[in-house]
């Protein structure tokens, strides 16, 4: 600033570059903050992220990826529920227009569920009303996450990626039961 | 005038004079005088042919929205006979929504604003030859992408993300046009080069400077759908290569993306800065934040775009999370753009005699469409930043992915932050350009508070169902299952339902004033009536490099900061898709529409 400024009544420069770097401090530190709050939530494991590359283990998928016309040679030819011999569950789930394979996918309540899915065609959304799940299906890839189911019921499964005119119909479900003893 | 309690002055002992408000203020800028009035006449037409071209997809796109307002509420109107002759599908129609209005409306708006602002701020003589041949192209891009979309041959919504199968005339003619902007990149850039070499030493003025910033940001932003486009999707669609890979063809388009969402919303925020003080009566509070604005946009708008793809595979969770962190980032500059922009809506208002915490914003020009229209978006903007964190946090994502919150929320931000302050800038640029007058101050005005309310309400119904889970873009009202009619949300359907009333007498409105004024008679010299509304600053940037603030020093070398976006992207965005190029699985197209 040249000259000195009267105690005038408008705003002036030395009051707003105070106010201008408080409040940028306060929206750097905002910023900041959610990003460690996030952060947090990794951790608590509020958050079900998918794995990096999914089902690396599974036969006929390499790198997260598979032959979108060779089901046969993978487990997603045979699309539900098995229980590994370690006793650990793992779901396959085939998204393709307009439905989902199983149309009824039956998980066992309280135990973890690693559910892979993959699209016969075109992109497909995966996702569980009334929870955090929601994960794309793609042609030739595998999405993999590990989820645990706490309440027995019916829960409807939802495409939410647009696939075509019968997309609005792409509703199945999946069923979380009590496991007999 | 009183003493302002929220922003007292500084204790200046020395200072003996009696007051005098404004006397620490900066005269607004007087833009060189451009004497060859051919050019300027030229200059003003392709700017003109611009809007109206913009405006005329805003037209059509807007149209479309209430139909889809209308499924949200509940109620299935594609089985009517009439708009079943003229669209094949819901899908059709919100193709076409999402395209002319996200996609046209704003690139064309925008080609013709920051074309003609810079041009002017510098007084800075333009190939006007170039100019029109650019305006020629995109128009020619967007007549050749319009047919497969009217042919419904190209219902992909305007994400078009493969293998869903469009006409290769789409995927050409969507090329041509957004190719074409970057010849205006290249224009505009050029025009500030040679103003630089004539100028040495000089401040780049504030309006040129945001103008060339924001171009610069989308020259890096556009690459992504870009290549998409011209390297992937085209051989695809032509049938020359067998198959593409969906994920790669995602994150080119999320590239692009995100980042052209800032491409949309800087010109408006230009107007805020620039004009809105002028509208408002107050003066801009400093031209130095402006600039660090601006170019932490220009380094931070792109490498964030995996945002976008929480819910995909195959892309590691560091990465995701890195483009998180870059995103609450980009939060900063707007939320610098609130302090300032309120500032100065603080100031006019005092000014006036608007006295209080909160009193003075009763002093404001609330009457005035120009002024409501870029006032009304900010207030928008606020509520959508506020939804924009949540989105991008990978811990919120999951909830709202896909869901009707997530058209909720960009109807607050390009639907109406963009939008209004659009609206709001053709009833004094068009007026300035033509020399014609506005119409009806009142129904401008009715329009301008229609659109505010109408979105409001919409956003508020999305946002609601989103949060029961309603996916997006789907024909809920038709679904055969008793999913969405289990739900509770009649409240949330009927408000959205009422907001595409509301949203259509606004368009109506809206298009009655821009249309009148068009098709009336030149009454006056634009240059005299209609101003660029230059502001009073409190803080200057200064004329000269040489003295000026580091901050002012430092957002000057463009060119180098551009160099430096590009490089960050690469950064953010090279390991990425060097990866999943090296993992490529190209799958065969569908056309399931």
């Amino acid at each position: 600033m040249s000259a000195p400024r009267p105690a005038g009544q408008r705003l002036d420069h030395h009051t707003l570059e105070k106010y201008e770097n408080i409040w940028f401090g306060i929206a750097t530190v905002m910023a900041l903050f959610l990003f460690v709050t996030v952060l947090a939530s990794f951790f608590s494991g509020t958050y079900p992220s998918l794995t990096g590359e999914g089902g690396h283990h599974i036969t006929g998928v390499k790198n997260g990826r598979l032959n979108p016309k060779n089901f046969a040679a993978t487990p997603f030819a045979t699309p539900g529920l098995r229980q590994n011999a370690d006793g650990t569950y793992e779901a396959f789930v085939v998204a393709k227009a307009f439905q989902f394979e199983p149309a009824v996918l039956k998980v066992p309540v309280g135990r973890p569920v690693t559910i892979h899915v993959t699209s016969a065609d075109v992109l497909h959304g995966y996702y569980i009303e009334g929870t955090n799940i929601n994960a794309t299906a793609i042609p030739g890839q595998v999405t993999s996450f590990t989820t645990t189911f706490r309440r027995p019921g019916t829960l409807n499964l939802i495409c939410n990626e647009y696939c075509g005119t019968g997309h609005h119909n792409m509703i199945n479900s999946v069923k979380v039961e009590v496991q007999e003893p | 005038m009183t003493t302002s309690p929220g922003f007292s002055p500084a204790p200046q002992p020395k200072s003996a004079q009696a007051p005098q408000p404004a006397s620490s203020s900066h005269s607004a800028r007087q833009a060189p005088v451009i004497a060859d009035a051919a050019y300027l006449a030229s200059l003003k037409k392709v700017t003109q042919y611009y809007l109206v071209t913009a405006f005329l997809a805003l037209l059509v796109g807007t149209l479309m929205g209430p139909l889809q307002a209308l499924n949200y509420g509940g109620i299935n109107v594609y089985d009517n006979p009439i708009l079943k002759a003229l669209l094949k599908s819901y899908y059709q129609g919100l193709s076409l929504h999402g395209v002319l209005n996200a996609l046209v409306f704003t690139q064309f708006f925008i080609s013709g604003f920051l074309l003609y602002l810079p041009a002017r701020d510098l007084g800075m003589k333009i190939n006007m030859k170039f100019a029109w041949f650019t305006y020629v192209l995109m128009t020619a891009g967007l007549l050749t992408a319009a047919v497969p979309l009217l042919t419904n041959d190209a219902t992909l919504l305007y994400t078009f993300y493969p293998p869903m199968e469009g006409s290769p005339v789409f995927y050409i003619g969507a090329a041509v046009m957004v190719g074409s902007s970057l010849l205006v990149v290249g224009q505009v850039v050029n025009m500030w080069m040679r103003w630089k070499r004539a100028n040495p030493g000089s401040v780049t003025p504030l309006v040129a400077f945001m103008s060339v910033a924001t171009w610069m940001m989308w020259a890096v932003a556009a690459l992504g759908i870009v290549t998409e486009v011209v390297f992937l999707l085209i051989p695809w669609s032509l049938g020359w290569v067998a198959g593409v890979d969906p994920l790669i063809s995602k994150t080119l388009f999320w590239w692009t993306g995100h980042a052209i969402v800032y491409f949309w919303v800087l010109p408006a925020y230009i107007a805020w800065y620039a004009f809105l003080p002028n509208h408002a009566g107050g003066r801009i509070v400093s031209e130095p934040l402006v600039r660090l604005t601006f170019v932490m946009f220009l380094l931070n708008s792109t490498p964030v775009g995996l945002h976008h793809q929480y819910a995909d595979p195959n892309i590691s969770v560091t990465w995701k999370t890195m483009h998180m962190f870059l995103t609450f980032l980009i939060a900063i500059p707007s939320l610098l753009t609130a302090f300032s922009v309120a500032a100065s809506l603080e100031d006019a208002a005092r000014a006036r005699g608007g006295r209080g915490l909160f009193g003075w914003m009763l002093k404001l020009p609330w009457g005035r469409p120009t002024f409501s229209a870029p006032v009304l978006a900010m207030v928008s903007f606020i509520l959508g930043g506020a939804g924009g964190i949540v989105n991008a946090s990978s811990t919120f994502a999951p909830v709202i992915h896909n869901t009707a919150w997530i058209p909720g929320h960009f109807h607050i931000t390009v639907g109406t932050a963009t939008t209004l302050t659009f609206m709001g800038i053709s009833l004094w640029l068009i007026p300035h350009l033509t020399g014609k007058r506005m119409p009806s101050v009142r129904l401008a005005s009715a329009a301008v508070w229609t659109w505010f309310v109408g979105m409001m309400v919409f956003a508020l119904g999305m946002h609601w169902q989103g949060l029961y889970g309603v996916p997006r873009r789907a024909l809920v009202s038709a679904t055969a299952q008793s999913v969405y009619r289990d739900m509770p949300i009649a409240i949330p359907q009927l408000l959205t339902a009422i907001s595409g009333v509301i949203l259509l007498v606004s368009a109506v409105l809206y298009f009655y004033v821009l249309f009148r004024m068009l098709l009336s008679k030149r009454v006056d010299d634009g240059e005299v009536s209609s101003p660029i509304p230059y502001s009073e600053v409190i803080s200057p940037a200064g004329t000269k490099l040489a003295g000026a603030s580091a901050l002012v020093r430092y957002t000057e070398p463009l060119l180098a900061l551009w160099g430096v976006a590009l490089l960050l992207v690469l950064l953010m965005y090279g390991p990425v898709l060097a990866r999943l190029f090296a993992n490529a699985e190209l799958v065969p197209g569908w056309r399931l529409y």
